[in-house]
């Protein structure tokens, strides 16, 4: 994991994390730099520091502290030389660069009449790997599919961070763009025309418009657009009968994916939450299931095992026969009726290890 | 006695020419000055208005401005594409001290567009106008610095380098 950002990083560290066991390099997932203070990595689940001689400790005595030059450098490698072109992401607080990673910042804001403007005198920088992982969503696609309509139904994706959630609707779009619907009662079904509005630019990871990562042949994407007027620019323009958008939350999210439900287009898109009750207690997502407009949800958790896949059958919650799920290995929806509180059958996806 | 003639000529040749050259350089220092001032300009309108990388927008200026300016901004683009893991600064540095000495222009100049190297491509939109305005000021003072000593040494080195060789020639003789 690590050669795929070492391009971004200046020499000084890279020397030092490619001094870590081969191991760690290949489990890396982020890598938080900060200014004179020790050198963190997340790798193989759990975060650890990193000294000069690449050992990796608990304790931050003797790790590898960056300097203010080092700091510098990044910031000016990930900028490419040219921070004042990166208002904009300055202003949402991270950037993301070719290859879909992300980089997270820390430090001193500069405000404009009391609303954030840009981060100055950046201290702290976390730089996330993004990967791309083909097949995570193909056992429970088949479970996610309206038959009626030969299309995905509309599906709110729930996790915490860094469960996977983008890895997993990148593939959902991937798949159902392609017309890999896995599924016997899917035989013959095409691909669907799907639009995935990236506001993060990390489904698609675009750079200078096209996208960077495989996304399927028949998908069309409005990088770094906010969501709820992308989705409108998406269905006057781009005739999508999919789209996928990330991270929904605010009002104006709720009133796009309203017009886009009314206009016959499947909605992917997914939310912050611990758990699906969590999900259902946040306003806006609360207006959103109350009215009927997502017909599945899928809950999202990583565990040592591998990715763990909850689908919630949200029609049969509305018939009151309560929550279907169902081993992702097996299509068939296993009956899990109960028309008290809604239960969420869990299913593993053995071996889709997905971030 | 031909050969002393030669000889005296070729000093007085010599001497003029010598004269002339460094004419030339008190004339050229202020339009070259004008020139990195406009370059700078052009600098700041891709980087304020046009938000273009640093990179590009260097290129762009080098290609726009006149010569020998246009080489220093070359010579800039080119350092950074190196992609060596130096910093922007350190390529900035690099460049113009090695690109100076084929202009006329003096130390002064080059220390203001040298401290413009550490602030370049590191803040936003409004603090590099405000330090390429700043540099843009500080250019302008030494442009009318310089015409001054145009003024007052341009002829002079142009009639010293005769009188010299004048004296030369009487000297030998």
């Amino acid at each position: 994991m690590l050669e795929r950002v070492a391009h971004l990083l200046p020499s000084e560290l890279s020397v030092v994390l490619s001094r870590m066991p081969v191991k760690a390099q290949e489990g890396l997932e982020e890598i938080r730099i900060r200014d004179n203070r020790p050198l963190e990595v997340w790798t193989l689940g759990v975060s650890t520091f990193v000294s000069s001689s690449g050992s990796l400790s608990d304790n931050p005595d003797g790790a590898y502290k960056p300097s203010y030059e080092v700091c510098r450098k990044l910031l000016e490698r990930m900028t490419n030389h040219s921070v004042y072109a990166m208002e904009e992401e300055l202003r949402r607080g991270y950037i993301t660069v070719e290859g879909g990673h992300r980089i997270g910042l820390a430090g001193r804001t500069v405000l404009e009449e009391g609303r954030v403007r840009g981060i100055r005198d950046i201290g702290g920088f976390n730089v996330r790997i993004a990967r791309d992982v083909t097949g995570v969503s193909g056992q429970t696609l088949p479970q996610l599919i309206d038959r009626s309509n030969r299309t995905i139904a509309s599906t709110l994706i729930v996790g915490a961070p860094r469960q996977g959630k983008t890895t997993y609707i990148r593939d959902l779009a991937r798949a159902i763009s392609y017309g890999r619907w896995q599924s016997p009662q899917a035989l013959g079904w095409s691909g669907r025309k799907v639009g995935i509005v990236d506001e993060r630019s990390e489904i698609a990871a675009c750079v200078r418009g096209i996208p960077t990562f495989d996304v399927g042949p028949r998908t069309d994407v409005m990088d770094a657009c906010p969501k709820a007027e992308g989705m409108m620019m998406m269905i006057r323009s781009m005739s999508p009968e999919v789209l996928i958008v990330d991270e929904i939350g605010r009002d104006e999210d709720v009133e796009a994916i309203r017009e886009a439900v009314r206009a016959g287009v499947s909605v992917v898109a997914t939310a912050h939450a611990g758990d699906w009750e969590e999900a259902a207690s946040r306003p806006a997502i609360k207006r959103l299931l109350q009215e009927g407009s997502f017909a599945r949800g899928v809950v999202l958790r990583r565990t040592i095992t591998g990715l763990t896949v909850k689908v919630v059958d949200l029609t049969a919650a509305e018939t009151s026969v309560g929550f279907a799920g169902g081993t992702v290995g097996s299509a068939a929806r296993a009956a899990g009726h109960s028309t008290a509180s809604p239960r969420e059958p869990t299913a593993r996806a053995g071996d889709a290890h997905a971030p | 006695m031909l050969l002393k003639l030669i000889g005296a000529s070729l000093v007085l040749f010599a001497g003029t020419l010598i004269g002339f050259l460094q004419a030339a350089r008190f004339a050229d220092r202020p339009k070259q000055i004008r020139q990195l001032a406009g370059a700078l300009q052009r600098l700041e309108t891709e980087i304020v208005f046009g938000r273009t990388p640093l990179p590009d927008a260097l290129a762009h200026t080098a290609a726009n401005a006149g010569q020998p300016v246009g080489r220093l901004f070359q010579a800039v683009a080119d350092e950074l594409s190196a992609t060596d893991g130096r910093s922007f600064r350190e390529c900035w540095d690099t460049a113009m001290k090695r690109t100076w000495p084929t202009t006329s222009m003096r130390t002064p100049e080059l220390t203001v567009t040298l401290r413009l190297g550490s602030i370049l491509g590191m803040s936003d939109k409004d603090d590099q106008l405000k330090h390429l305005r700043l540099a843009a000021v500080q250019l302008k003072a030494e442009e009318d610095a310089a015409r001054d000593d145009q003024a007052k040494y341009e002829k002079m080195s142009r009639s010293l380098g005769l009188l010299l060789a004048a004296l030369v020639v009487i000297l030998m003789i």
